[in-house]
């Protein structure tokens, strides 16, 4: 029995060895879990685009047969349609190419023939140009649908729209037509003589409630300063752009019936090469241009100085150019991504980011490229009948390295800028994501906490491991201790609600505060200096000086308050603030700089003053009895022996304190007012990246750019502490080595 | 006095300031939170301003201030009917005073809804309830007495409803596993459990009306008082949570209703969008996710101290463990809400809901913030407080006992096991409070895990499986932030704050007073052994 019980326990020990030392590494393993985790969401958002080629037949030759002017596929990439010359809908399943169903297009109007072209409006809407001048506008419904055994199922409708039709006219080369929202719709003509003219029918409801038409006709008579080579028209009818063939871009306003106002005349194209495609991006405010030599960028309108509230077109992006001339381009019904291609290659670019997402070459000279209502396929119809799909992955298009680090040109801005915007109400508003300010605003919080925490944690520090008794340092080393524990939430609340209106009120005060303060404690050392030495005051107060400071503190706060009320009166007219703005220009803010610098510091003060203290303290004794016993004063010794010599540890405490107050999240929150702006000023408030990630992380959607950028900013803050950390302690493991502590 | 400055006495001094100055701000921020949040169970008195204009007005005195634009005192005076007036604060300057007297017979309401109500009571009116006392204020007395009786059989209906209301949710989620499970084979099952559901919510829904007609009925018997203006306000009866006359309290009775209203803030509900009420979820919320974080951070944390002492050699290992040990205590407290959200909520959390609740999405069970997600991110968040606290009361051991006890024969586990960890409990004891100190006062990780504003139940109930740990709760440092800073009436709800803040305070100070003497009875005891 007594074998048995020792391999028992024997057998424990191994065991509980193996389980201790699995604990032990669990420690390491969680931290490096930590790491991965937030990686593995977060570098997702640089990962490149992608197109898979899910299909690629030929159509059928009684398809292929007519021209085809428009094609359309749908989000599933498992069926598409044409619509060739004659006005006839093919609708085709993509595995096989076999056709599913054909479709004259309704309404044709009377006496036309053949489609001369087709515009794609987004949204599967089509506005034919017929033959004889006159338009009709049509909506393509396909959808699919997979049943329970994987098999898919088509339904497929041709809609007319009746609203947008016009009658037929002579002479028109290229037309464009647009519903004005309420009002009725106007049309844009490109006539046999290359003369523009604008045709507006308007609906309006007189005084009785009928419907009024009013039909008018204006010709452009602006001299063009070439032939035009592409055209296009933004989806409300406001805005007409021209391209001509030496390379100029011209923007009209005829949202107007009465007049057309030419609003730019700009050389896109500096080395005069045609402009021949022109297509307006999601959101109807950048234009995309492709010229001749395949250059490619995109413009919109810009306050430039001396134009004073005009906006100018201008320059905004250069994409990479494409390796021929810019055949066609399609915008992205999702974002800010065109398609372009010259026919050899179909090119993915973000306009905002500038990023190249995808160069695709098909097998075979492109004709034409469609995308899907989502903006998830891609089908392109090549020269000799092929049709090919490709099934788009593009997850984040507009995150890149300098979109996150530098200055971005967005849509509507004067010029590029940092900004953190990352929702607003209307559907086609392009998230702003900068980390620029986040970090900007975590670097000013934390130097103007550390400003004021390090020289008093610092100094007190001193004071308490050098010249204190050591029964009044039993007693305030727990009162320290217990201000390390008040929790974040508590002080923030109190900086927020309680301290921010305080200083609004008393700003005059505190600024005095910092003049006045110092008198009482000078008349105090002056008559300091009256007690004798070996007296019995003398005794009491050495070791115990900072009791007799408590009330010399109050005292200054007190004088403070009351020249404040003096003051402020006859100097500054009676309000400070009002004076501040007046004479200095400076906005002062509620929840701003100074508050979040006192808060924020006094939050890492017990962390600084705890390990200072520690480490001074640590110095060996014989360090500073030797130096007294020379003849220095105590602080003499303090200031140039205590201290020096433990440098180290003093350092490494500010480190961890930094460390701390750039984690901070619920005081930066509560304390500041939240805004991402970049001013150097003390009376503006900020938003740090922890706040930040606080702030906006229950609203982000799962897996979106804006939820992995917030795992971004966590995953720098980890790095920058980890790093702060792991320099902080070897310190200190080096300096507790150099004096032989345990 | 040139001579006084080269010694450098005076920066002595200096020094001493700085920390006066540091000493002066703790005991200001606590002195605050004190002022403020005792003064709010005080019964004050309604004083009644008379205006210059002939206008009156009754309510409490907030604060007294200096006018920034005008010079003279003006003083902020808590009004209240907040569905009369639409404020609940007036500010009156002082000039326009000309009298203040103190009428006995101001009653204050504390209301279900419309916040308090400052007045005068002038009838009670209670068809077919006999009243044997004529005076209004008996009159109210026995009417709130009988209305109170008549709410105990609500109490009850509205238990057999919550009972039945957790049965009819229980069956859905069973039909639910069925449907997911294959219609045509479990027909009949469906169909017995649907008609048994059937049945439940139609007794749901007749105990349902009698409550509603009940409370109808209740709602007739109403008080009728008059503000300061001489409005009248009907006020049904069941509305009135409490009614005093301040005025004419005397010391016993205000020290009665003091107590009062610190039991109903430890143990009633919060009301009024959290602005009013009790606290009593907050709390429970807070000591259950504590307890639930101890269970995961104490073995852990023990665990890891004792290989860094016992087990670890010096080397690359140790210091590799130590180092991140120490990125643990210093990552940000944000970034371990991330953590637990991306990895705890969407990863576990998602892959158990596919595993085991399928038929509930995409409404998720487990796949959202809750009290068990955040436990274990907070677990991960104080496991460094717990390592320390272990590891210093282990080294504090001497040598020579753990060698005794080897040389007797002992293996390393024994000793551990019947010699060291005993020894070592005040220490593991210290960490343990130190965490849970920490866990009470963190807000950031838990904002994003778990924690909500409202709580509909508590994580811990009496339903079966009695502790549901996909529940989320509420926090008491959540419940600053959130009732502080969003708000709709922020002025109003502040006291509020204050209060809660303040028993926060004094957990937090309390736990880690009891941390720290016991880590230096713990040092004292060990220092002297000599072996």
């Amino acid at each position: 029995m007594k074998k048995n019980l020792t391999d028992t326990s024997r057998r424990n020990d191994r065991l509980a060895e193996a389980v201790i030392r699995i604990g032990g590494a669990l420690v390491i393993v969680s931290v490096v879990w930590i790491l991965v985790m937030i990686s593995q969401v977060a570098l997702p958002l640089f990962f490149p685009a992608s197109a898979k080629m899910v299909a690629s037949v030929k159509l059928d030759s009684s398809v292929a047969a007519k021209k085809i002017v428009a094609l359309g596929v749908e989000d599933s990439g498992k069926a598409a349609f044409t619509l060739d010359e004659n006005g006839s809908f093919s609708f085709i399943k993509i595995n096989d190419a076999s056709i599913l169903a054909t479709e004259k297009a309704p309404n044709i109007p009377a006496g036309a023939n053949r489609i001369v072209s087709a515009e794609s409006r987004g949204n599967s809407v089509y506005s034919l140009l017929w033959d004889n001048g006159s338009i009709s506008s049509v909506k393509v419904e396909l959808a699919s649908a997979k049943d329970s055994a994987g098999e898919y199922s088509f339904t497929h409708e041709v809609v007319s729209e009746p609203e947008l039709s016009f009658s037929a006219a002579s002479g028109v080369k290229q037309s464009f037509a647009r519903p004005i929202e309420g009002k009725g719709s106007v049309r844009v003509n490109l006539l046999a003589d290359d003369r523009l003219q604008v045709q507006h029918q308007l609906i309006e409801k007189d005084l009785l409630g009928n419907d009024k038409r009013s039909d008018s006709t204006a010709l452009i008579t602006d001299p063009l300063p070439g032939k035009l080579s592409a055209l296009t028209l933004d989806s409300k009818g406001h805005y007409l752009y021209a391209g001509t063939e030496n390379g100029m871009l011209l923007r009209w306003d005829i949202s107007e019936p009465d007049g057309v106002n030419l609003l730019d005349t700009v050389q896109a194209s500096d080395r005069r090469h045609a402009i021949t495609s022109l297509t307006l991006a999601l959101g109807d405010v950048s234009i995309a241009v492709g010229d001749a030599n395949g250059r490619f960028s995109s413009w919109f309108p810009v306050k430039v100085a001396g134009s004073g509230e005009d906006k100018r077109l201008t320059r905004i992006h250069t994409l990479r150019p494409n390796a021929g001339a810019v055949k066609n381009i399609i915008a992205s019904p999702r974002d800010k991504t065109v398609f372009s291609t010259d026919s050899k290659t179909i090119y993915a670019d973000h306009l905002t980011s500038e990023r190249a997402l995808l160069t695709i070459k098909p097998a075979e000279v492109v004709r034409q490229i469609a995308l899907s209502p989502q903006g998830t396929t891609l089908l392109a119809l090549g020269d000799g009948g092929k049709l090919m799909l490709w099934k788009l992955h593009i997850p984040h298009p507009e995150i890149s390295f300098s979109t996150l680090l530098g200055k971005v040109w967005y849509e509507g801005y004067d010029k590029p800028e940092y900004a953190w915007q990352s929702s607003a109400a209307n559907d086609d508003f392009e998230p702003k994501l900068s980390l620029v300010p986040l970090v900007f605003g975590t670097i000013k919080a934390t130097m103007f906490a550390m400003l004021f925490a390090v020289p008093l944690a610092l100094l007190a520090a001193l004071y308490t491991s050098q010249f204190m008794s050591p029964k009044l340092k039993g007693r305030v080393k727990p009162v320290v201790e217990i201000m390390a524990a008040i929790p974040s939430v508590v002080i923030g609340f109190l900086a927020g609600l309680w301290l921010a209106p305080l200083i609004d009120k008393y700003i005059l005060t505190l600024f005095l505060a910092l003049l006045i303060v110092p008198v009482p404690l000078l008349i105090t050392i002056f008559f300091w200096k009256q007690i004798k030495p070996a007296s019995a005051l003398y005794k009491i107060m050495r070791g115990n000086e900072f009791i007799a400071m408590v009330p010399v503190i109050i005292a200054g706060v007190w004088l403070a308050f009351v020249a404040g009320a003096l003051l402020e009166p006859t100097l500054f007219a009676g309000d400070f603030k009002q004076w501040l703005y007046s004479i200095l220009g400076i906005r002062y803010d509620q929840r701003n700089s100074i508050i979040i610098a006192i808060a924020l510091g006094f939050a890492v003060i017990p962390i600084i003053f705890t390990i200072a203290e520690d480490a001074i303290s640590n110095v060996p004794k014989n360090l500073t009895a030797a130096s007294l016993a020379l003849g220095a004063s105590r602080w003499q010794t303090a200031w140039r022996v205590a201290l020096p010599s433990a440098l180290p540890g003093v350092f490494s405490a500010v480190m961890i304190g930094f460390g701390r107050a750039i984690g901070e999240t619920m005081i930066v929150l509560m304390a500041t007012g939240n805004t991402p702006i970049m001013s150097l000023s003390l009376f503006n408030g900020l938003r740090s990246l922890s706040a930040n990630i606080a702030v906006e992380i229950p609203e982000a959607p799962l897996n979106s750019s804006l939820y992995r950028t917030l795992f971004l900013s966590a995953l720098l803050l980890f790095v920058f502490t980890f790093i702060i950390n792991t320099v902080a302690e070897s310190l200190r493991q080096k300096f507790r080595k150099k004096y032989g502590r345990y | 006095m040139k001579q006084f400055w080269k010694t450098g006495e005076p920066y002595v001094l200096a020094t001493g300031g700085t920390l006066a100055i540091i000493l002066v701000m703790t005991i200001t921020l606590v002195g605050v939170v004190l002022s403020n949040g005792l003064g709010y169970f005080w019964p004050r008195e309604l004083i009644k301003l008379e205006l210059k204009d002939g206008s009156a007005a009754l309510g409490q005195i907030v604060q007294h201030e200096k006018d920034p634009h005008l010079g003279g005192k003006r003083i902020q005076l808590k009004v209240g009917n907040r569905d009369l007036s639409g404020q609940d604060f007036r500010w009156i300057d002082e000039s326009d005073i000309v009298r203040k007297s103190v009428p006995n017979d101001a009653m204050l309401l504390e209301r279900r809804e419309h916040g308090n109500y400052f007045g005068f009571l002038k009838a009670v009116t209670a068809e077919g309830i006999p009243l044997n006392v004529t005076a209004p204020l008996d009159a109210l007395e026995q009417v709130r007495k009988i209305v109170e009786g008549k709410q105990t059989e609500t109490e009850n209906r509205k238990k057999e409803m919550s009972n039945l209301n957790v049965d009819v949710e229980r069956l859905r989620l069973k039909l639910l596993k069925l449907e997911y499970g294959g219609r045509e084979k479990n027909a009949s099952e469906i169909a017995e459990l649907t008609s048994l559901r059937e049945k439940k919510l139609a007794d749901f829904s007749k105990l349902n009306e009698k409550i509603t007609a009940d409370q109808a009925e209740i709602a007739k018997i109403t008080a009728q008082f008059s503000d300061i203006t001489g409005a009248v306000k009907d006020i049904a009866v069941i509305d009135i949570i409490a009614a005093q006359s301040p005025n004419s309290m005397s010391l016993f009775a205000k020290s009665a209703a003091y107590l009062e209203r610190i039991r109903e803030l430890l143990l009633d509900d919060p009301r009024e969008s959290n602005t009013e009420g009790g606290l009593f979820p907050a709390i429970f919320g807070t000591v259950m996710m504590v307890l639930l974080m101890s269970l995961f951070s104490l073995p852990f944390g023990v665990i890891a101290a004792i290989y860094l002492r016992e087990y670890a050699r010096d080397g690359l290992m140790t210091r590799i463990v130590r180092i991140a040990v120490n990125n643990l205590a210093g990552v940000p407290s944000i970034v371990y809400g991330v953590f637990g959200l991306g990895f705890f909520v969407y990863g576990i959390g998602g892959s158990i809901d596919s595993l085991f609740f399928p038929e509930r999405l995409p409404t998720p069970t487990f796949g959202t913030g809750g009290i068990l997600w955040s436990s274990l991110t907070l677990a991960l968040l104080t496991v460094p407080v717990v390592i320390v606290a272990t590891e210093e009361s282990l080294a504090s051991i001497p040598k020579g006992v753990r060698e005794g006890s080897l040389a007797l024969g002992a293996t390393k586990f024994q000793t551990l096991m019947r010699i060291l960890l005993p020894m070592a409990t005040p220490g593991i004891m210290t960490g343990l409070i130190l965490s849970m100190a920490r866990a009470a006062g963190e807000v950031a990780p838990l904002m994003i895990v778990g924690v909500v504003k409202l709580a509909p139940t508590l994580p811990f109930d009496l339903d079966f499986p009695f502790f549901h740990a996909e529940r989320k709760f509420m926090h008491l440092g959540f419940h600053i932030y959130d009732v502080g800073f969003q708000s709709p009436n922020v002025e109003a709800a502040k006291p509020m704050v204050y209060v809660t803040t303040m028993l926060l305070l004094f957990i937090v100070i309390v736990a880690s007073s009891t941390a720290i003497y016991l880590r230096n009875r713990m040092r004292a005891r060990y220092t002297t052994s000599t072996f």
